[in-house]
C-alpha cells in the first residue's frame, strides 16, 4: 500500500485544467508526450550515481571539493569506508562554531547562570510593570539599568535574549555544519543529525531551550561513532534531556519539598524504553515503565557541576523494584553510590537488549538505505551491534560496505533539511553571509522541520510518505530559485542530473539555470 | 455571532428527510441520514493526549478533587476562574468559555469515556492507530479519512480532491489513494511564492514536465497553491476592509481554522477537513483554571468557534479527539501521565448537543482502567460510525470499508439527531 496520495491521470488532467483556468502558462508549458522522460531515472554514468549517493547520504550532497575528494579516494565505495574513520577522528576534536554563535557553547554552569539571570531580569521587569502606573516613567526597581521600553525589544537587551540567542545560534551552527564540509566532516554532521533525532529534545520546551545546542555538541557529537551505551548515558545525564522529558523533576513518591508532596513522573522512563532503546513492541509493560521511573528517581540537574548532572539520594526511591524481570534494591538510603548505580545498571540492561540492537539497526537502515529497508540488512546490522557491544563505528562500517547501501533500487527522498543543506552546500550559501543561514532556518520552520524544534520525543520522520507533498515541493522551488540567484556557476552538477532534466534546464534563461538545477526532481533524491 | 439561524435551517432540512428508512439494515436503523447524506466533516486532532478531564470537568464527582489536589478545576461558582456548569455532572474548563453558547444552543455534545480498545500508552502508536482506525495494528495502512473520501460519490468529479488538510506535511489520517489538498500553516498558505511571477512559473512548469512522482506532485501542488493563495488572499482583503478594530492577530490554530473553513466554503467538492494541534502532553505543571493547559485550551476554543461561525450548514459536523486520555490522578509533578479513555467532542447542527452521550462510571478507583485511568466505554470507531453514517449516507459495507472491524454501538444512538 502506497502511503502517499497517488494521483490518477484524470486527477492530473483536472489539475492542469484547473491551472489553465487560472493562467494559461501552466498548461501551455507541456511538450508532447513523446518527448517526456522519467526525470528520476539514473544519470548515464553509474560512477556518478554512486558518488551522488555516497555524498548525499553520508553527508549532505556534493560540492566541487567533495567530488574531487571522491575521485582521489578511487571511487565512492573507498571514500565511504574512509569517511567512517575520518568522521570518528573529527568527533574526537572539539567543534568550531563561529564566535558569534558561541553563546550556546559555554560551559554548563555558565549556561545555567545566564538562564537564571534572564529569568530574574524578566521577573523583575514584569513586577515593575505591574507596580508602575501607566504613564509613570519611574525607573523599575530591581531591573538594573534596563528600562521597560528597551526590554520590549529583546534585541536591545542582551540579558533578556540569552535563551533565544542561544537557540538560534545552535540552529545556525547545525546549518553551517551540514552545508560547509570544511567546517564539519559531512558524515559527522549527518550522524549528529541522526542521533540527535533518535534522542530528540526540543528547543520549544522552555526549560530545555538554552541547553539544546550544548546537548548537540557535547552529548551527541562526541559519541556518534563510539559505544551506544555511552551515547545513551550522555543523553540521560544532560540537562537538555533531564528537562525535556521531566526526569529532573521525577522523585520518589511522597517526597516532601517544602510544603509540597511530590512524586513520580513517568515521561522519561517511558520514552527511554519506547524510543531510545527497546521500541514500542520491545517487550516491556506499563509496570516496567513505572518501575524504571522509580529506579531513575534522584537523577536530576546540577547547575554548579561541570556536567550539569547530579544524583540526589534524598529524592531516590530506595525500595525494591523490578524492571524487565531484573530486581533492583532495596538500597541503603545512606549509600548514594548504590542508588545511582541502579540507574546505570538499568541503562546498561536496556542498551544491551536484542530489541534495542534491532531498533537501532532498523532506524539506521531507514535513514541511510531505504524507507523500507531489506530485512536481511537490518538483521545483519543488529548482529554486528550486539557482537561489538554496541560499537557504532563497526555498525557504520558494515552499513557502507553492504550491497543494499549501493543498490539503486533503494531510493531515498530528501527531507526538507536534506534539501536545504544540500542546496546550501552546492551554492556555498551561508559561508560568508549569516542572513542566508537565517533564511534557510526560516524555510525549515515553515516546512515543518525546524532545527531542534520537533516537539515530541519520537524525532522527525524521514520517509518520502511524510515529506513528498505537492504544496511542499513548490515551496522548495521558492528556496531553490532564491539560492540560485547570484550563485556561482553550477555546471559541475550536470553529470548528476538525468539527460531529460539537463535538456529542460538548457532551454531556460541562463540566469535561472542554477536555481532550476536545485529545484529539479533529480535534486530531490539522495 | 448569530448561530440560531443555521440551527433553524438544520431543523427544516431534517423534516425533508422522512423517506428512505425502510431500505436501511436494521442494525443501523436508528441513525437516519441528515441533510440527505450531503454533509461535511472536519476532524480536529489533538496530538499529545489532551487531558479530557480538564476540558469536560466531572465537577460533582467526589473523587475528582481528591485525585487532583493541585490541578483540579474549581467547582462552578460563576467567577470565570472555575468550571462552567453544563449539568449536574460535567462542566467546561473556563478557558473554553467560547464554546458555552454552543452547548446552550444544543450543537455541542461529548462522549466522556471514548477511546481505543487497544491499551497502548505510546503517543505515536496510538495516533497511528487512531488515524488508520486499526487499534492494535501497526502495519502500513491508509488513513480512514482517505478511505471515507473513496466512499463519497460525486457527479463525474472523481479527480477533485474531497479532502483538505491544513498545516501538517502529510498526516497519516489523509494518506491513501484518494487525492488530497494540503495547504501550509497560517499566513504561508496565502502566498504563491515563485509561482506568482509568470515567467518563473512557466520555467518551473517546464522543469517539472516529467512523469516521475516528484514532477507529478509538483504540478498538482502548483495548481493548488495558486488557487489556495488566490482564494485566501481575496478573503483576507474582505476581512481587512471589514476592519477588526485592532484586535490581536489570531493564534496559528485559529488562522488555520479560518483558512480551512474559507477553502471549504469556496470549493464545495471539499467535504472532509483536517486540522491538528499539539502541545497537550502536560506531564509537568499543567495548571488548573489558568496555566499552560488553559492557554492551549483557549486557543482551541477560539479555533472551534471560528469553525462553527464558518461551517454551520445542516450537515456540517466537527469532531475533536485525541489519541488517548491522561491519568485520572495528578502525578508527582503537578501534571498527568499517559492514560487511556478520553472525551470525544462533536459540534454541528446535526449533533444532539447540550448533553453528553454514552456511559460514564465516575472516578472511583474500582471503576478505573487498571485502577488509574478512565476506561474506554465506547470505541472511537463506534463514535465515528454514528457520525459518518448519517452525514454521508453510508451503507454498512461502506462503513466497514472506512472503519474496518468497528461494530455499531447502540448505546450511542441519538448522538446525532433523528430526522
Amino acid at each position: 500500500m502506497q502511503a502517499l496520495p497517488r494521483f490518477s491521470r484524470a486527477a492530473l488532467a483536472a489539475a492542469a485544467l484547473c491551472a489553465a483556468t487560472l493562467s494559461s502558462p501552466l498548461a501551455l508549458a507541456a511538450p508532447p508526450a513523446d518527448q517526456r522522460a522519467d526525470a528520476s531515472s539514473a544519470p548515464a554514468n553509474s560512477a556518478d550515481t554512486a558518488t551522488w549517493r555516497a555524498l548525499s547520504r553520508l553527508g549532505y550532497g556534493p560540492t566541487p571539493a567533495l567530488v574531487a575528494q571522491v575521485r582521489q579516494a578511487g571511487g565512492a565505495r573507498a571514500w565511504a569506508l574512509a569517511q567512517v574513520d575520518a568522521a570518528f577522528a573529527a568527533s574526537r576534536l572539539p567543534p568550531a562554531p563561529a564566535p558569534e554563535l558561541a553563546a550556546f557553547d559555554q560551559p554548563l554552569p555558565q549556561i545555567f547562570a545566564s538562564v537564571k539571570a534572564e529569568r530574574e531580569a524578566r521577573r523583575a521587569l514584569r513586577d515593575a510593570r505591574a507596580d508602575t502606573p501607566p504613564g509613570n516613567a519611574m525607573t523599575p526597581p530591581m531591573a538594573g539599568n534596563i528600562n521597560a521600553k528597551q526590554a520590549a525589544s529583546p534585541d536591545m537587551a542582551p540579558e533578556l535574549s540569552y535563551i533565544k540567542d542561544s537557540a538560534q545560534g545552535a540552529a545556525a551552527w547545525r546549518l553551517a555544519a551540514c552545508s560547509q564540509p570544511t567546517l564539519e566532516n559531512p558524515l559527522l554532521a549527518r550522524l549528529t543529525e541522526f542521533w540527535f533525532n533518535h534522542l530528540n529534545v526540543s528547543a520549544d520546551k522552555g526549560a530545555a531551550r538554552a541547553f539544546v545546542g550544548h546537548y548537540v555538541l557535547h552529548a551527541i557529537r562526541p559519541n556518534v561513532l563510539g559505544r551506544f551505551e555511552d551515547l545513551l548515558l550522555a543523553s540521560a545525564r544532560h540537562p537538555a534531556m533531564l528537562y525535556y522529558l521531566d526526569q529532573a523533576l521525577s522523585v520518589a513518591e511522597g517526597t516532601m519539598q517544602g510544603e509540597r508532596r511530590r512524586g513520580l513522573n513517568e515521561n522519561y522512563a517511558r520514552e527511554l524504553m519506547e524510543l531510545h532503546t527497546l521500541g514500542v513492541n520491545g517487550g516491556y509493560t506499563q509496570n516496567d515503565v513505572r518501575e524504571l521511573a522509580r529506579v531513575l528517581t534522584g537523577w536530576t540537574v546540577a547547575p554548579q557541576q561541570p556536567d550539569g548532572f547530579r544524583f540526589a539520594p534524598r529524592l531516590h526511591d530506595d525500595g525494591a523494584k523490578t524492571v524487565l524481570g531484573r530486581a533492583f534494591g532495596p538500597t541503603d538510603p545512606r549509600d548514594a553510590r548504590a542508588g545511582e548505580a541502579e540507574g546505570l545498571t538499568a541503562l546498561h540492561l536496556l542498551a544491551t537488549q536484542p530489541a534495542t540492537a534491532h531498533r537501532v539497526a532498523l532506524r539506521l537502515a531507514q535513514w541511510f538505505v531505504a524507507d523500507q529497508p531489506p530485512p536481511a540488512l537490518v538483521d545483519q546490522l543488529a548482529r554486528t551491534f550486539q557482537s561489538s557491544q554496541g560499537d557504532l563505528r563497526a555498525v557504520m562500517r558494515q552499513l557502507v560496505q553492504s550491497p543494499a547501501f549501493w543498490d539503486p533500487s533503494n531510493r531515498l527522498f530528501k527531507t526538507p533539511l536534506d534539501f536545504t543543506c544540500s542546496a546550501m552546500a552546492a551554492t556555498g550559501a551561508g559561508t560568508d553571509d549569516e542572513r542566508e543561514l537565517r533564511r534557510s532556518a526560516g524555510f525549515l520552520n515553515n516546512a515543518g522541520q525546524g532545527l531542534h524544534r520537533w516537539p515530541t520525543p519520537d524525532g522527525y520522520k524521514t520517509d518520502a510518505a511524510t515529506w513528498r507533498s505537492p504544496d511542499a515541493l513548490t515551496r522548495r522551488a521558492d528556496l531553490a530559485l532564491a539560492l540560485g540567484r547570484g550563485a556561482p556557476d553550477l555546471g559541475w552538477l550536470q553529470p548528476f542530473l538525468s539527460p531529460a532534466t539537463r535538456a529542460r534546464i538548457a532551454a531556460q534563461p541562463a540566469q535561472l539555470q542554477a536555481g532550476l538545477m536545485l529545484a529539479s526532481p533529480d535534486f530531490m533524491n539522495k | 455571532m448569530n448561530t440560531s439561524h443555521p440551527r433553524r435551517r438544520a431543523l427544516l432540512a431534517g423534516t425533508l428527510l422522512a423517506a428512505g428508512t425502510a431500505a436501511l439494515p436494521r442494525a443501523w436503523a436508528q441513525a437516519l441520514p441528515t441533510a440527505r447524506g450531503q454533509g461535511r466533516l472536519v476532524v480536529v486532532f489533538l496530538r499529545g493526549a489532551l487531558d479530557g478531564l480538564s476540558a469536560f470537568v466531572p465537577w460533582s464527582d467526589p473523587d475528582y478533587a481528591r485525585l487532583r489536589p493541585g490541578i483540579a478545576i474549581p467547582p462552578p461558582d460563576g467567577s470565570g476562574q472555575s468550571t462552567i456548569r453544563l449539568d449536574g455532572s460535567f462542566g467546561l474548563h473556563p478557558a473554553l468559555a467560547m464554546l458555552e453558547p454552543l452547548w446552550r444552543e444544543q450543537v455541542l455534545a461529548f462522549v466522556p469515556a471514548a477511546g481505543s480498545p487497544d491499551g497502548t500508552r505510546s503517543h505515536f502508536d496510538a495516533q497511528y492507530q487512531w488515524e488508520t482506525a486499526r487499534p492494535g495494528q501497526s502495519g502500513d495502512a491508509p488513513g480512514w479519512l482517505n478511505l471515507l473520501a473513496a466512499q463519497l460519490g460525486g457527479a463525474g468529479g472523481d479527480a477533485q480532491p474531497r479532502i483538505l488538510g491544513v498545516g501538517e506535511a502529510n498526516p497519516r489520517l489523509l494518506a491513501g489513494r484518494e487525492p488530497v489538498q494540503l495547504v501550509a500553516h497560517g499566513k504561508a498558505a496565502q502566498r504563491a511564492g515563485a509561482l506568482e511571477n509568470p515567467r518563473q512559473r512557466e520555467t518551473l512548469m517546464a522543469l517539472y514536465d516529467g512523469d516521475d512522482a516528484v514532477s507529478q506532485a509538483f504540478r498538482r501542488g502548483a495548481a493548488e497553491r495558486m488557487d489556495t493563495a488566490r482564494t485566501l488572499s481575496a478573503d483576507l482583503q474582505q476581512e481587512m476592509q471589514a476592519a477588526s478594530n485592532g484586535a490581536a492577530p489570531p493564534a496559528l490554530l485559529e488562522q488555520d481554522a479560518r483558512n480551512l473553513a474559507t477553502l471549504m466554503r469556496k470549493d464545495r467538492s471539499l467535504r472532509l477537513g483536517f486540522l491538528s494541534a499539539g502541545g497537550w502532553d502536560t506531564h509537568v505543571g499543567q495548571g488548573a483554571a489558568s496555566g499552560q493547559l488553559a492557554d492551549n485550551l483557549r486557543k482551541l476554543g477560539a479555533a472551534l468557534a471560528q469553525l462553527r461561525r464558518d461551517l454551520h450548514e445542516p450537515g456540517d459536523v466537527v469532531v475533536v479527539a485525541s489519541e488517548f486520555g491522561r491519568t485520572t490522578a495528578e502525578n508527582g509533578t503537578r501534571g498527568t501521565d499517559h492514560g487511556h479513555g478520553n472525551a470525544m467532542w462533536l459540534i454541528g447542527n446535526p449533533v444532539a448537543g447540550g448533553r453528553w452521550h454514552g456511559q460514564w462510571s465516575g472516578l472511583a478507583r474500582a471503576n478505573l482502567h487498571e485502577g488509574r485511568d478512565l476506561p474506554v466505554h465506547h470505541d472511537f470507531r463506534a463514535v465515528l460510525a454514528q457520525v459518518l453514517r448519517p452525514t454521508f449516507g453510508l451503507q454498512d459495507r461502506q462503513l466497514a470499508a472506512v472503519l474496518p472491524g468497528a461494530s455499531w454501538d447502540a448505546r450511542l444512538d441519538g448522538l446525532l439527531r433523528r430526522a
